[in-house]
């Protein structure tokens, strides 16, 4: 026999403390012990046995790694915290003795500055683990950036989460990282992919911020402090990763009148000495150049796409410089592949956009101005990151950065987001190198009419266009028009789930799609009757019949097979001479002949049916519709049956399982049935939305 | 001394009432004293003797002198009652004057403790009169002892005041250093030094607390002295004392806590004249030190060459700086990069799932939530909303608004991410159908039965069993209309019937096993077991002259047996089972021969050989004949002595070896017969064991039982089952194997239903047993909860029948 085991020292009992006890044990207070948490990402754990981990009667609800609390003890903020206190308590007795610039004095010198550098480094010890934890950081600190400054939130924190997030955008912007965007209710979301990990992040629309009462800033301060460090620690990676020196310049005077994204000067890190003012340069020594092209591009349908242009891309690649410019564009774009046989499973395609190339040309050969009424920010940030360098804004959207001003010829693209804009009323002047000259059209023009000679679309081409990684048809995104739906680019199509962009014909399974016609048909039946009122008996008959066939069908649907096997019975049935039904309790098997007794019994019906419709001196009915509606029974029937035997041969594996796998196997089915649930109510409403609307629109 | 006299229930008023009366008049004192004299006396001496009696003599003085007190006290208080409410008055004015007088207490007390109180006290206030009257009257009173003697009996001595005895100035209490509280539940709080009772002092309770918070006498305290039960009144110096104590100041006036220091040894003149060495000043206190100066130097050189440099605090210039260098990385963290490998125990936390088409600013429209969907969401329960939002449709992107409930969201995740705590959860992402097992086609297991071919009708109430004749042509069965019949099995027509009982239900029926050329059905029914011979051509008569001398070849032999075995007593054991012919009418429609035991056999089984079949009678009351073994050939009956420990239900042959199984209610025994010993006992953990079955090898045993379980023996195995099924919803009341050498099994249920089941037995002892369910036959008409009763399986072919429930008119 071995040693006795001395309860608690080893495993669950062992493994977890709880957070009294950690707090205990480290000797800091609760308000110190959260921020250390989430300065070092520690976090509760669930224990397989609560009940073995506590230690106490009373039921405790966190738990910690004990080797988590132990590996704090050592932290070197746990120093600093400590001081801070010391500090704290001589600043308020220097208060109480009322020598106010003692503690003015103690609390400028001896304030403990707490670096984060180490703890970014212990928890993210590669890049990439840092990538990887972006998505929150990102987030949070889009959200600061657009905050309002208030107490809680100083305006310093503000001003330094806008730069940061600023640069992080001009890196994407370099680099062409974007992939993905999504304008959804809450904000925009934001994917793009640095060094092979998705990041992915919401940006809140530009709104004041509702902030309740229920929340407490000082929680959502301390990540944010965590993840500023984090982000600026990034951002110095990712610039100097592409030879840019970090942090670049921020130009205050334009950031002040609201340059945003232009107050930055990136430097190269060779040159470091002089701006590169690369974009603003490029484009004014460019300009004639840019216009040629651009109108070359504006005289045929201008969405025709990037192929025709070729010489403007490879004008355009040469003009600005840029440090991944791809050589060999062929080479690295991706073809599509399709899948032939339907059954065979569909290899996961990387989408258009996730090379860079795709990325760096999309809006490349476009000028595109932003109406006063659009926002700004996030149409800058995305045209500019898929490769359109000429994006001009109005005025009242900020003074600096504007490429061009509304009445440029040059612009291609004007994004509106207006109910409609009314034609210009002139003629169209002929809009050649005349138009050129600036004094012409400004004076032509009115304020609220089209300008000849560039496309309007409304903002959701733009994400539309990015999430497709080709361009879509400029028409459907006109000023005015209907938008077709904005779908979200993550959703992966599941099998029997319920895709949108795919019709509906294509996705209902076939017992959907006959109820549907079924119920089309009949009200089809309904119309006819309504028109015909001579035949009024025979179509409610039909009705009737269909209705009580359907029934008998139903009651098929389950095991226990209520039709009985001999003949006679049925004749008992169809003649209603239910003498014998107090003797027969045999109910039946539930065999193989159930379907095939279904087959014949129906034939049966149907000419039983026949006769006593011609005894009570009705017209036989219509062949056609029988006929049809014969056809849809009998395929109907041939699914139960399939169904039916299917479902019996899985209770029968069922009955060989043991319990425990069985008890999941059934949560499982349930769970499918739950979402194919869900895809059918999707699938219905469709349907109905398709019917009310006339016409099927196309996903 | 009235008061006591005059009745202890009028007391508290009367005593009141003489007061009152002593202040009044002078006169009758005198006249009265006389009377109370002799009985104060006699009250004296009570008390002093025994207090035991004296409530008795109380009485008894109350009874004799009632007449007398009676008129006394008309004389007195008629006038009083005149003047009533003046004396009223003068009593109440009594009352508050007579400050700590026992009696005004009284008459506020509860009447119980008022008596007590009274009777104990009632010595004190009587003193005075005694003291007046004592000087000319003798110190004595003379009564006769127990002896008829005199018997002197003298007063108490009362110290006067200038008496020189000085311990009798303390009238204190003697009880000792104990607490009071002791004395809570009596009336007094302790003995004088006299032994007597020191009344309780009156507390203020009513009147007098009422009175005491009036005019809250000088030094009240509101506190109890303990040790007299008085309340403790503390003068002002005390209280001074006191709160000074309370404050840790000295307590008396005129005491110096900081009294001038006196001087012994230090001080002016008694400093230390003698130095105590002689030696000179050194002269390092009088010359620079050579090593400060090197070391000054050294500074003064580095601040000339600017290694040192003067503290200049820093301006706000400088800490701006420092601060924007903080602000923003000059170095690259992961210049030196080194991957860790993932803990175990390392957790991320889970990423936010990517938005889906409903949170689109402009989703399609089928996203979108109808009337009812908005409703249910917004009474929903902010916990209980599968998401957080409710689609929206903005048909442009400026109409788009902000959205709430962003901070709200972003700060659950900041809770989420350092609150929540994480746990490692693998989640399966199967098809569910890889868990099914894989199961052969049936197809490929056929043959097994799938249809009802025929039904067999004709049986009034329950069919309680079948049997298939060896031949397999014919169908026995019995039910609760006590009749046998016999039914073609293609058909389903009835061949023979026999009414064997008009009360007693069949409970058994079964074939003789064995070749052909016999044809013997036999039934129990009630105590009886009837051995038939079907009638109405159904055997050829060589099988029936045959059948006749294997029935009949028991009857010599009988007779030739040695004669019944005696016991000790030389009694001969009453025989416990008798083969006898039937009467001839019986005879004739088949019944060759019964056997009557003295219990009801329920259970019935066959030696393969067809000469050995054993019965059971679970409901007997004694086990020992439970279990009987018949030999057809010898007309004989053996009640093995098996030393079961529980009913037994049911038992078997082993085909091939001379094993006997038996099952009780909870396991299955295994008897060798011809060593006569038990071979194995098995645990199949049934609570109720229905029936068994062996398979034809006789390795492999099934046990049904009824609390829904089938369960399956490998003998070879151990003596827990190798499998349990349960697939019944109620009871499994029979089970059977194929033993026609098909790997099939059937068992019936209460349900309703018959599973067929795929057992294949393999005979290599590496391979287990499959078990494969084929086929579920429904159609039984379940009646009182009874389903399926029995199942029985076709010789050769793969048919199964079974018995079946048939109530009503047979057609």
């Amino acid at each position: 026999m071995g040693k006795i085991k001395k309860k608690g020292t080893s495993g669950n009992a062992k493994n977890y403390i709880t957070r009294s006890q950690a707090v205990r044990k480290l000797q800091i207070p609760l308000p110190d012990f959260r921020r250390l948490c989430i300065f070092k990402g520690i976090y509760p754990r669930e224990p397989r046995s609560k009940k073995r981990a506590s230690k106490s009667s009373t039921p405790s609800t966190t738990f910690y790694y004990t080797k988590d609390i132990q590996y704090l003890l050592h932290e070197p903020l746990l120093e600093k915290f400590r001081d801070q206190k010391a500090l704290a308590k001589k600043i308020s007795k220097a208060l109480g003795r009322n020598e106010v610039s003692d503690a003015a004095r103690l609390e400028r010198n001896l304030t403990p500055r707490i670096r984060l550098d180490h703890i970014i480094k212990e928890r993210y010890p590669t890049f990439v683990d840092a990538l990887r934890d972006m998505d929150d950081a990102l987030s949070m600190l889009f959200l600061f950036a657009n905050l309002p400054s208030t107490e809680n939130v100083p305006p310093k924190a503000v001003a330094k989460c806008q730069r940061l997030t600023l640069e992080f955008e001009h890196y994407l912007i370099r680099t062409h990282s974007l992939r993905k965007s999504f304008l959804s209710i809450k904000g925009i979301y934001y994917q793009a992919t640095i060094q092979g990990q998705d990041v992915l992040w919401l940006v809140p629309y530009r709104f004041v911020q509702r902030a309740g009462t229920d929340i407490d800033f000082r929680i959502m301060a301390t990540f944010v402090e965590f993840y500023t460090t984090l982000l600026s620690f990034v951002n110095f990676r990712l610039y100097t990763s592409i030879g840019l020196v970090y942090p670049p310049k921020l130009d205050a005077k334009s950031e002040e009148s609201g340059a945003e994204l232009s107050a930055f000067q990136l430097e190269n890190q060779g040159n470091a000495g002089q701006a590169e003012v690369a974009e603003a340069l490029d484009t004014e020594m460019h300009s004639k150049a840019q216009a040629e092209a651009d109108r070359l591009l504006s005289l045929p349908e201008a969405e025709a796409g990037t192929a025709e242009t070729g010489d403007v891309q490879a004008e355009a690649l040469t003009a600005g410089d840029e440090p991944t410019a791809v050589d060999e564009p062929a080479s690295t774009t991706l073809d599509q592949f399709t899948s032939l046989d339907p059954n065979a499973d569909t290899l996961l395609q990387p989408s258009l956009t996730a090379d860079v190339y795709t990325a760096s040309q999309l809006f490349e050969s476009f000028t595109v101005f932003l109406s006063r009424e659009t926002p700004r920010h996030p149409l800058e940030f995305i045209l500019r990151a898929f490769g359109c360098k000429r994006v001009g804004w109005d005025t009242s959207l900020g003074e600096p950065g504007a490429y061009c001003s509304e009445d440029d010829m040059r612009i291609t693209h004007q994004i509106v987001d207006r109910p409609d804009i009314p034609l210009p009323s002139p003629p169209l002047t002929d809009g050649g190198l005349d138009t050129d000259d600036e004094d012409g059209p400004a004076v032509a023009r009115k304020t609220n009419e089209r300008i000849p000679g560039r496309i309007y679309v409304q903002p959701q081409w733009v994400w539309d266009s990015v999430n497709a990684g080709q361009l879509q048809r400029a028409d459907l995104y006109a000023p005015g028009a209907t938008l077709p739906p904005h779908l979200s680019p993550w959703v992966k199509p599941k099998k029997g789930g319920y895709d949108p962009t795919v019709p509906l014909a294509e996705q209902e399974t076939a017992a959907e799609a006959e109820a549907d016609s079924e119920e089309d048909e009949l009200e089809a039946d309904e119309a006819l009757e309504e028109a015909s009122d001579g035949e009024e008996i025979e179509g409610v008959r039909g009705d009737e019949e269909a209705r009580e066939l359907e029934d008998e069908v139903i009651v098929d649907d389950g095991m226990d097979v209520e039709l009985a096997a001999s003949d006679d019975d049925e004749e008992d049935d169809i003649l209603d001479t239910k003498a014998g039904a107090g003797i027969d309790e045999w109910g039946g098997f539930s065999g193989d002949e159930a379907g095939d007794v279904d087959e014949s019994t129906r034939e049966a019906r149907a000419h039983q049916a026949e006769l006593e419709a011609e005894a009570l001196g009705h017209m036989p009915q219509s062949g056609k519709n029988d006929a049809k509606k014969q056809a849809r029974e009998a395929a109907q029937s041939k699914r139960t049956k399939a169904e039916r035997e299917a479902l019996e041969d899985v209770e029968r594996r069922k009955l060989m399982m043991p319990r425990r796998k069985r008890k999941m196997f059934e949560k499982m089915v349930y769970s499918n049935a739950k979402k194919d649930e869900e895809a059918e109510r999707l699938r219905a409403k469709k349907r109905k939305i398709e019917k009310q609307g006339g016409k099927p629109k196309a996903g | 001394m009235v008061p006591q006299r005059a009745g202890q229930k009028r007391k508290v008023v009367e005593v009141a009432q003489v007061e009152a009366e002593e202040d009044n008049g002078q006169l009758e004192i005198g006249a009265l004293n006389g009377e109370f004299e002799g009985d104060g006396e006699g009250e004296d001496v009570v008390s002093e003797d025994d207090s035991d009696e004296g409530v008795d003599e109380y009485d008894e003085e109350d009874d004799e002198e009632g007449v007398e007190d009676d008129d006394e006290l008309a004389s007195d208080e008629i006038p009083s009652s005149e003047e009533g409410e003046e004396d009223v008055r003068q009593q109440l004015q009594d009352l508050k004057t007579s400050n700590g007088h026992s009696e005004p207490a009284q008459s506020l007390m509860g009447s119980d403790t008022a008596k007590a109180v009274a009777a104990i006290a009632s010595d004190t206030p009587v003193k005075p009169f005694d003291d007046d009257d004592a000087a000319d009257m003798p110190n004595y009173t003379i009564t006769t002892d127990a002896n008829g003697n005199p018997r002197y009996i003298y007063g108490e001595i009362d110290p006067v005041y200038d008496s020189d005895d000085s311990d009798a100035a303390i009238p204190g209490n003697t009880i000792g250093n104990i607490p009071l509280s002791y004395y809570d539940a009596y009336p007094h709080i302790g003995y004088d030094i006299n032994g007597r009772r020191i009344a309780r002092p009156a507390k203020g309770e009513a009147l007098d607390s009422l009175l005491d918070s009036i005019d809250i006498p000088e030094g009240w305290t509101g506190l109890t002295d303990p040790a007299t039960g008085k309340p403790l009144e503390l003068t002002a110096e005390q209280l001074e004392t006191l709160k000074k104590l309370t404050r840790n100041e000295t307590p008396g006036d005129g005491y110096d806590p900081y009294p001038d220091m006196v001087e012994w040894f230090t001080g002016k003149g008694k400093e230390e004249v003698m130095p105590l060495s002689g030696a000179p000043e050194p002269k390092r206190r009088f010359v620079p030190s050579m090593h400060e100066h090197k070391r000054v130097m050294k500074m003064v050189k580095a601040i000339r060459e600017g290694r040192i440099k003067p503290y200049r605090a820093p301006t706000e210039e400088d800490r701006e700086r420092e601060d924007a260098e903080q602000d923003f990385a000059t170095y690259d963290v992961w210049a030196t990069e080194q991957s860790r490998p993932d803990h175990v125990m390392n957790i991320p936390a889970p990423k936010l799932p990517p938005p889906g088409y409903e949170e689109s600013y402009h989703p399609p429209p089928e996203y979108l939530p109808d009337d009812v969907e908005r409703q249910t969401w917004e009474e929903q329960d902010e916990e209980d909303r599968d998401r957080d939002f409710l689609p929206r449709d903005h048909a442009a992107l400026r109409k788009v608004p902000g959205y709430e409930q962003f901070v709200k969201e972003k700060f659950e995740r900041c809770l989420d991410l350092y609150l929540a705590p994480r746990v490692r959860r693998s989640k399966l992402n199967i098809d569910p159908e890889s868990l099914l097992p894989k199961l052969p086609d049936p197809a490929e297991l056929k043959p097994f039965p799938t249809t009802c071919t025929t039904i067999c009708r004709g049986h009034e109430g329950k069919v309680r069993s079948i049997s298939i004749d060896p031949s397999g042509k014919w169908i026995g069965s019995g039910g609760d209309d006590g009749t046998v019949r016999i039914w073609d099995i293609l058909t389903g027509r009835q061949l023979w019937k026999i009414k064997l009982s008009k009360e007693e239900a069949v409970n058994v029926v079964s074939w003789r096993p064995g070749p052909v050329d016999t044809c013997i059905l036999v039934a129990c029914c009630g105590e009886t077991i009837y051995f038939l011979l079907p009638q109405n051509d159904l055997c050829t008569p060589e099988t029936e002259a045959k059948s006749r001398d294997l029935l009949d070849a028991g009857y010599g032999y009988a007779a030739t047996a040695p004669p019944p075995s005696k016991t000790s007593t030389g009694a001969t054991k009453p025989s416990l089972s008798s083969w006898t012919r039937p009467p001839t009418p019986l005879q004739d429609r088949g019944c060759l021969l019964t056997l009557t035991l003295h219990t009801t056999p329920k259970t019935l089984a066959w030696h393969r050989r067809g000469d050995y079949f054993s019965t059971v009678s679970p409901s007997t009351t004694t086990v020992s004949t439970a279990i009987a073994i018949h030999t057809l050939s010898k007309h004989q009956t053996q009640h093995p002595r098996l030393r079961l420990r529980g009913l037994a239900q049911t038992t078997c042959f082993h085909p091939l070896k001379p094993l006997f199984f038996v099952a009780t209610k909870t396991k299955v025994r295994i008897y060798d017969l011809q060593a006569q010993r038990l071979e194995k006992e098995l645990l199949p953990g049934a609570k109720w064991i229905s029936s068994i079955s062996l398979h034809p090898q006789g390795s492999n045993l099934l046990v049904a039982s009824y609390d829904k379980r089938l369960l399956w023996h490998d003998l070879e195995l151990g003596a827990t089952p190798y499998k349990v099924i349960r697939h019944h919803s109620k009871a499994v009341r029979a089970v059977a194997f194929h033993m026609g050498g098909l790997p099939l099994l059937a068992d019936g249920s209460d349900d309703g239903t018959l599973h067929v089941l795929h057992g294949k037995v393999v005979g290599d002892l590496m391979v287990n047993a499959a078990v494969v369910p084929l086929r579920v036959l429904r159609g039984h008409a379940v009646v009182g909860s009874l389903g399926v009763l029995g199942v029985e399986w076709h010789g050769r072919e793969a048919w199964r029948l079974e018995d079946v429930v048939v109530c009503g008119v047979a057609a």
